[in-house]
């Protein structure tokens, strides 16, 4: 199995880089149990790598697998006493305290609807327990996480999108910026919430996701230059 | 997992929608009566069909085997209708359990193609009171985007006109069940089709809706067509409508809360007929295609319906999609005044289907939609129209056209019409009208 290759689950990366003994693995690998020295597949898709020790898999895969310290946004479901109940699309919900929020002490907790949406800090991922966020970073201030506004849309995208949007290279985000001033919250778990102040634009900027969703990252960016 | 997963609509989409809904306006640019794309493919089996509505897909299996008959009816054959939805059509489906919604959607399917009779059970008989042919009809949700009940139902449908059993002889008193290669396998009759066509009903202003969002919205209710995920998910009610080409009733149902006139019902009713007969047709057409491509011995399956079409459609769209909003800017500025005009004149134009006279000519785009398409366009790639009827906000489409549209008042302002089409060709917008709803 080489670099770019399309792998199944069970394939083995005989070949592996390391720095000092040491390779970096991303998701969709993990190291093999009978050969220390290569990898195991355990998602299908594109295997990648970059310079020098860093090897993961990029796929088509739909479903979010917490992982801690991602960003993500989710629906609260329901209130059980201080802690919520927060859908972020993974197997189980992930819970989230009410103290968690800036400020928030006993007496005084934010105020948070079932249905609402959150932008907030995986604290905690474990597969055997359920995944826990935070809304605060570890000076106790907020930042940019909290409740979102109702005024928004939530989309959902695929978790391959997401992740390019994210990455710096990618203009679409920009480009869309300047024609339509637009606030964007994105999640790495496939949720996106929107906000744009004609109802008009918002539409405009799903239907962009969607027509993204299907491209490869160089056609995004020369559409965009043709629109700078 | 713990317990039983519930998925919840989040407010902000909930409010969005309404809002929109509110404005004529559907989120993926829909009439309220337009249905999405419907797709019909058959498998390399007899019986095996994978419909796909927008992106709902789902696949039906039809197999046979030969039983008892109920005592009953010791002549009729049997028909069983089983739905299953997996976790792989959504998330919080559990798959091996029965849920309700499986259970409602089994029965509406049941009601539809089963106590309508459509299949000929008595065709379906070897020997009376001993030996008849069970079919069974396996309906996969593979995924869920809104809608399941339509893309099961024709699914259903189209695999059971698709299948054929063995052919079985007797000889006094042995059966013989002979191959697919020994003789020509024998289609199922079937009497007619009965299609499931649903609308979803937002009570918009009744309700809680209004009081939760401060929505200053007065009518009566919004019917959409063919609901996707979020719109099943906001609705007050849904309305399942099962009817034949011929529109005859096969089931109804009404879930939720909404209170609907009768004449509302009879018109949606009226609509949902119209419907049925395009799909009814597509599924015969589709048959008949498929049986061509048997007897010509082509390659079949579902491997080859794979294609890229998709990925360089897009492309295109990506770049229109923001093309289109910048030169609808420049528009709107210009001609503000005009579009409003424009708008006026396209609902008119709407009305009469068959006025072929005019610069423009009426394309059906998926079933049971039409485009208005003027005649010099040569890019027939797919427009976000959208915007087009919404970027005035006064224009209430609806509104309008209540003095009564007169079909001879526009054979008169056809030269109207004229010169809405060469502003537009001037503009070089490659637009293509979407058929706007008239309410009535």
């Amino acid at each position: 199995m080489s670099v770019n290759d399309f792998v199944l689950p069970g394939d083995v990366v005989q070949t592996v880089k390391s720095v000092r003994g040491v390779t970096v693995v991303g998701p969709g690998l993990r190291q093999n149990e009978e050969k220390p020295n290569t990898l195991c597949v355990t998602q299908a898709g594109k295997l990648c790598f970059k310079e020098p020790n860093t090897y993961w898999i990029e796929g088509k895969r739909n479903r979010y697998i917490p992982k801690k310290g991602d960003l993500v946004v989710g629906i609260v479901v329901k209130k059980v006493g201080d802690t919520l109940k927060i859908d972020i699309g993974s197997a189980e919900f992930a819970s989230l305290s009410m103290l968690a929020f800036e400020g928030a002490t006993k007496k005084q907790k934010p105020d948070v609807q079932v249905g609402d949406i959150i932008y907030a800090k995986l604290l905690n991922a474990h597969r055997e327990m359920e995944p826990e966020l935070v809304c605060i970073d570890s000076y106790y201030k907020a930042g940019k996480l909290g409740v979102l506004s109702n005024d928004g849309y939530l989309i959902n995208i695929s978790l391959n999108l997401a992740q390019r949007l994210l990455s710096i290279e990618n203009p679409l985000l920009r480009t869309l910026g300047k024609k339509i001033p637009y606030e964007i919250v994105l999640g790495v778990n496939r949720k996106m919430w929107l906000f744009a102040k004609k109802a008009k634009d918002i539409i405009t900027l799903v239907r962009c996701f969607e027509a993204a969703e299907n491209q490869i990252d160089k056609n995004i960016i020369e559409v965009c230059k043709q629109f700078k | 997992m713990s317990s039983v997963r519930k998925t919840i609509v989040s407010n902000c989409e909930k409010k969005f929608l309404i809002k929109n809904l509110s404005e004529w306006t559907r989120l993926d640019g829909r009439a309220f009566d337009e249905f999405r794309k419907i797709d019909i493919e058959f498998g390399k089996d007899w019986g095996c069909c994978s419909v796909s509505l927008g992106k709902t897909r789902v696949l039906a299996q039809v197999s046979c085997e030969i039983q008892e008959p109920k005592s009953s009816r010791p002549s009729e054959g049997i028909l069983n209708i089983n739905i299953e939805l997996n976790t792989i059509a959504a998330p919080h489906f559990e798959s091996g359990r029965q849920s309700e919604l499986s259970v409602q959607l089994n029965r509406l399917l049941e009601k539809c193609l089963k106590d309508s009779k459509a299949v000929d059970l008595e065709s379906l008989c070897i020997k009376m009171k001993e030996k008849v042919w069970a079919l069974r009809v396996d309906v996969n949700v593979l995924n869920h985007e809104g809608n399941i009940l339509d893309c099961a139902s024709v699914a259903a449908l189209a695999a059971l006109a698709h299948f054929r059993r063995p052919d079985v002889t007797c000889d006094g008193e042995e059966f013989i069940i002979h191959g697919y290669q020994q003789r020509d396998p024998i289609p199922t009759v079937i009497h007619h089709y009965p299609l499931c066509v649903t609308y979803s009903i937002f009570s918009g202003g009744h309700y809680e809706h209004r009081e939760k969002y401060h929505l200053k919205i007065d009518f009566s209710d919004y019917i959409v067509a063919d609901p996707t995920l979020l719109e099943e998910g906001v609705a007050d009610a849904f309305l399942s409508i099962g009817l034949n080409a011929y529109k005859e009733l096969c089931g109804l149902h009404l879930g939720g809360k909404a209170e609907l006139t009768p004449d509302v019902i009879l018109n949606t009713a009226n609509k949902a007929a119209m419907r049925a007969g395009i799909v009814a047709q597509l599924i015969k057409d589709s048959v008949e295609e498929d049986s061509v491509k048997r007897q010509e011995k082509l390659e079949l399956g579902f491997h080859k319906t794979i294609d890229n079409e998709k990925v360089v459609e897009s492309i295109e769209e990506l770049s229109l999609c923001l093309d289109q909003w910048t030169s609808k800017r420049k528009k709107n500025k210009k001609k503000k005044k005009q579009t409003k005009i424009f708008e006026e004149n396209t609902i008119k134009m709407e009305a009469p289907r068959t006025e072929s006279n005019l610069v423009a000519e009426i394309e059906s785009i998926g079933k049971g939609s039409a485009a208005l398409v003027p005649n010099d366009n040569r890019d027939n790639s797919e427009v976000w129209q959208a915007s087009e009827s919404e970027d005035d906000d006064d224009v209430m489409i609806v509104e309008q056209p209540k003095q009564v549209v007169d079909l001879l008042d526009i054979a008169d302002s056809g030269s109207e019409e004229e010169a809405v089409i060469v502003l537009n060709s001037e503009k070089k917008s490659k637009k293509k009208k979407k058929k706007v709803k008239t309410e009535y």
